[in-house]
């Protein structure tokens, strides 16, 4: 580059390299973006958000799939939570959506209302036989909006109870077959027994994520509130109205501040990974999380050497006379794209019915699949520690309904900042409660977007 | 803004005040001082690229070495078989080119028009376009998103290159270096009969070429560079520019520090070898455009 | 704006008319991009806020009068982020300004290699933020990041430059420093070589010392050029979204999240585009009185000169 910068040179480089971009990449990225085309850089284009063990194994689904139906598969993993959720919107505003995508179901209602995903009516999933009869009851449900069903539900992922079996046999809080816990249901016996696992650890009976990740503490504060409440969600009228029991949220922000400041059965401040570390180190017995963190602890080495031990059960009856199962439920959804011809939806649909089909090892990261022929075949039943919370499935309480809840939603982070100053100690559960309540009030009276 | 003279690109003699008139020490003092400072300038380059190249092993044990014992460009094949890299390469290309054409095309018309066309409306014109100079348009991405969505030019190349045309600043810049041309010049040539197209294209734009370039290199590098427009229009992962691209590649969980480093060394790699080439120009095209 | 030229040769041809249409065929392809993507978005913007609309939906959703403007100037986290903005540009400018200052006029005072300067300086602004923000994200990262063990290493508490707020503060400053110093360090050197020679060898005859002839030469002829530096500078800065949303996701805890990301994380992540347009309208405002005071104010200093 001799010299001044001429048009001429300019243009003659610009018009010869796009023009031998064009033509190298025919049916490319390249030529869709110049013409507005629906982009085809392989059969099914799939987003997700999985990271981790998690990530893996949706990667061994994704290439059985793929060599099973013989269509390409082109997969991106993108970044979890609200990043993931705008891009995906933003996408499908464009008409340019993946053909396959994720989602919560606890977004779901905000996508579809929005219209920007296909009902199932339309995907020809039932003449795969992908039917509702086949999935699990309550995942459907929260899949069906105003009549129709917007997403195939892939599992349903409750927050559960983690224990160190060992640490349990020591603290005397094994029943007699040994593979469960003792009953430990109800605010009195729920305390004792974090109290025994105290004494055996030295440290703390129980670990969970309790500051700097508000999800965490917004689902262990439902799993609690909701069975207090049954329900009674926190808002209702499709998040238009606050709901709130005060006398009953009182009473549960006074009962997780007795677990972390009061009696110190848990570390009032320990991040994802301190609880890790926690607990695969034997300084808990217990963990709050969901299923899903399973893989982060198979194979995990304790200090002594031994492999770590871990057992997961459904949340006990704790407030109230009924146990809550929190949960959350990944699903596949097909976002609509006017461009997108009936052979790449007939693929798309293939895409789900193989995903399906490949259950049992999504299951594998702790996830109760929804898909009933794999929850109900023998080696599903066998499979420990799933086989425990299986019921969590049937019983599984979402996230409020609303515009502005669901699983790493601004709703969740300001919710779960109040949660976390209140295990933490910084207020009391009056000043809690009332923060809880002009929070959502503030969410409650804004103009919906979509309705 | 309007008050900015746009300093006439042409060249100027490099040789300095200093050896004439001022004092040696301080020259000295000065030029030490800067070199430091324009040393400190170089790190973070100098860093990525080491730590590109080093293997993970060595990296992991010690983080911050700058020893080259062995080394390996390992994560730079992984980095481009990983993520499509050379997509976002060739849409940032394409983009970048277009937008380049067009707006050195279209502004150049409608400045040739200002600088020596008499017609009715031109001072009001003049003002409007000045006016456009102060519309910060980073900060209407969103009317600007819905009004795309509304034409269906979402997710296309064109919602990039076409607003990128539209720059009040290339408008200024053409014409404050067409008046430059004699009127005389002009004249001559409309009595010999010449359109006024023809006196556009073969008499003003051959003298035009440093305004041109000046052009060219600032639409280039602001089309290549921008984030937040790209970021909201091409969502699909091969569709993406190489900034938009990359921004991905942060808070990726479990790739490898080298991996992350030579994705930014080869996000900044093609701009970065035009202007070590040529940036002698790059440098005053972008301060006789100075007016972001 | 004289647009009439000095000498009209008597033979000149064309009639008012012709010139007339020619100038407007020249103007037309500028004007309707111009008309479409420059004004279009303002009007947009101006209609959407008084209603509630979805970014995600066709229609416009229903006419709600001021309710969005009410919101948004009474909502505590726009408020917030407008202060983000306003902080970011209260720590940069004062650097991207006098630093680059400094550095052209020791630049121009070194006779040898300027072009090793003009690289170093001027490299990193042709870098893509992301680019930068990735090798920065490393040098920032906890316990291994360069810049976290140069701290550690004698003997002060890691700042947590992607953890703490003032960390994050630190951390986006000194980036954006690094970034885009360059920009107006090739202002500063272009206006500088406009400066005649012979300004300076009078007054080194008169005795003046080099710092002598810098502060009663050099900054009075550069006070047009510090001016327009100054005031790109304030507008670049206030429009900041790039590096905290790609460097820090506006974290932690939306604690630097500035005006763009608030409009962005309300108008595309929870949909809500009336709303974010009332925003926008607002935003957009402040920075146009910003631009237009200084016009004004620069006008006046011209006409005065």
């Amino acid at each position: 580059m001799r010299g001044d910068f001429t048009r001429r040179n300019f243009l003659a480089m610009g018009g010869g390299l796009s023009l031998a971009g064009l033509l190298s990449a025919c049916g490319s990225p390249v030529v869709t973006s110049l013409t507005g085309g629906q982009p085809a850089t392989a059969d099914v284009i799939f987003w997700h958000l999985f990271g981790g063990g998690d990530g893996e194994n949706m990667g061994t689904m994704v290439d059985t799939v793929q060599k099973a139906t013989g269509h390409s598969v082109e997969s991106t993993l993108l970044s979890w939570g609200n990043p993931y959720y705008t891009k995906l919107a933003l996408a499908a505003s464009s008409q340019r959506p993946p053909d396959v995508a994720i989602s919560h179901l606890s977004r779901l209602s905000t996508l579809a209302q929005a219209g920007l995903l296909t009902p199932y009516e339309e995907t020809g999933l039932a003449e795969l036989g992908v039917t509702q009869d086949k999935f699990s009851a309550p995942a459907w449900q929260k899949a069906t909006i105003d009549g129709s069903t917007y997403a195939i539900p892939l599992d349903t992922h409750p927050f559960v109870l983690y224990y160190n079996v060992d640490l349990a046999g020591k603290a005397g809080l094994l029943n007699d077959a040994g593979d469960g816990l003792t009953d430990i249901s109800g605010e009195e016996r729920f305390l004792e027994a974090l109290t025994e696992m105290k004494k055996v650890t030295g440290k703390y009976g129980v670990t969970m994520a309790n500051t700097a990740d508000p999800s965490t503490a917004w689902r262990w504060f439902m799993t609690v509130y909701g069975g207090l409440v049954k329900d009674q969600g926190i808002v209702s009228d499709s998040g238009t109205k606050v709901t709130v029991d005060d006398e009953a949220m009182q009473e549960t922000f006074a009962f997780l501040q007795k677990i972390t400041v009061g009696q110190k059965l848990a570390p009032p401040n320990a991040t994802g990974a301190v609880a890790t570390q926690q607990f695969s180190g034997g300084e808990a017995g217990f963990l709050f999380d969901g299923v899903w963190q399973i893989t982060v602890y198979s194979g995990v080495k304790m200090p002594d050497g031994s492999t770590l031990n871990l057992n997961m059960v459904p949340f006990p009856a704790l407030l109230g006379d009924e146990a809550c199962a929190y949960a959350d439920s990944h699903s596949l959804v097909i976002p609509r794209a006017s461009g997108r011809s009936a052979e790449r939806a007939g693929y798309a649909a293939q895409f789900i019915q193989g995903l399906l089909g490949q259950s049992a090892l999504w299951a594998q990261g702790g996830h109760i699949p929804a898909w009933l022929p794999t929850v109900e075949s023998a080696a599903f039943k066998e499979l420990s520690p799933q086989k425990n919370y299986v019921d969590a499935a049937a019983n599984a309480v979402y996230d409020p309904d609303g515009w502005y809840t669901g699983a790493g939603s601004d709703f969740q982070n300001t919710v779960g900042a109040i949660i976390i100053s209140a295990l933490a100690g910084q207020m009391t559960p009056k000043s809690a409660t009332s923060q809880m309540k002009s929070a959502l009030k503030k969410l409650a009276d804004t103009n919906a977007p979509v309705s | 803004m309007t008050t900015t003279t746009l300093p006439t690109p042409r060249k100027r003699k490099e040789r300095s005040q200093a050896d004439k008139t001022g004092s040696k020490a301080f020259n000295r003092l000065a030029a030490t001082c800067l070199t430091l400072f324009a040393l400190i300038w170089l790190i973070p380059f100098a860093y990525a690229v080491i730590t590109s190249v080093r293997p993970i092993e060595e990296i992991t044990a010690d983080p911050i070495g700058f020893s080259l014992g062995s080394w390996t460009l390992d994560a730079y094949h992984a980095a481009f078989s990983l993520n499509s890299i050379g997509w976002w390469y060739l849409n940032s290309f394409l983009i970048s080119t277009l937008s380049v054409v067009f707006t050195v095309i279209v502004c150049s018309l409608i400045a040739f028009g200002l600088a020596h066309l008499r017609f009715r409306g031109k001072g009001a014109l003049t003002v409007l376009i000045l006016a456009g100079l102060m519309v910060p348009m980073e900060a209407l991405v969103l009317p600007q998103f819905m009004e795309f969505r509304a034409f269906g030019l979402l997710g296309t190349y064109w919602a990039l290159i076409l607003p990128a045309t539209a720059s009040p600043v290339a408008v200024f810049v053409f014409r404050s270096f067409l008046k430059g041309i004699p009127d005389a010049l002009i004249e001559a040539a409309r009595i010999d009969g010449a359109s006024w197209w023809r006196i556009y294209r073969q008499i003003c734009m051959p003298l035009c070429r440093p305004a041109v370039s000046a052009v060219a290199i600032f639409t280039f590098i602001t089309t290549w560079n921008a984030f937040l427009w790209p970021l909201l229009v091409l969502t699909q992962t091969k569709s993406q520019t190489i900034p938009v691209g990359l921004s991905g590649l942060l808070g990726a969980t479990s790739i490898n520090q080298a991996e992350v480093m030579a994705s930014a060394v080869l996000g900044l790699l093609p701009l970065l070898v035009v202007f070590l080439v040529a940036q002698r120009q790059i440098v005053q095209g972008v301060a006789s455009t100075g007016i972001k | 704006m004289t647009t009439a030229t000095t000498a009209v040769p008597t033979t000149r041809v064309p009639s008012d008319g012709r010139d007339n249409r020619a100038g407007w065929i020249f103007s037309t392809p500028f004007l309707v991009l111009y008309a479409l993507f420059l004004i279009g978005p303002v009007l947009v913007g101006l209609v959407l806020s008084f209603f509630n609309t979805a970014t995600v939906k066709n229609d416009l959703g229903a006419f709600v009068g001021l309710d969005n403007y009410l919101d948004i100037l009474s909502s505590v986290d726009f408020w917030k982020s407008m202060w983000h903005s306003t902080l970011f540009t209260l720590l940069t400018v004062p650097f991207l300004v006098v630093l680059p200052l400094l550095a052209a006029v020791f630049a121009a005072r070194i006779t040898r290699n300027r072009w090793f300067y003009r690289v170093a300086f001027f490299a990193p602004y042709v870098v893509p933020s992301a680019s930068v923000a990735l090798i920065f994200s490393y040098i920032y990262s906890p316990e291994i990041g360069l810049l976290t063990k140069a701290f550690t290493s004698v003997g002060l508490p890691d700042p947590g430059f992607l953890s703490a707020t003032k960390g994050a503060w630190f951390a986006v400053t000194l980036m954006t420093v690094w970034w885009t110093f360059g920009f107006n360090f090739v202002l500063y050197t272009a206006a500088l070589q406009e400066i005649p020679e012979e300004t300076y060898e009078a007054a080194a005859i008169d005795g003046a010392s080099a710092w002598q002839q810098i502060r009663s030469i050099t900054v009075p002829l550069l006070r047009p050029t510090i001016g327009l530096v100054l005031m790109l500078q304030v507008l670049a800065s206030l429009k900041v979204f790039d590096q905290i949303y790609i460097l820090l996701g506006g974290g932690p805890n939306g604690s630097t999240r500035p005006v763009i990301e608030y409009i962005y994380d309300t108008g595309f992540t929870t949909y809500r585009a009336g709303y974010a347009a009332a925003g926008t309208m607002v935003y957009f405002l402040i920075l146009v009185l910003v631009s237009a005071v200084w016009m004004i104010t620069s006008r006046r200093r011209d006409a005065r000169a």
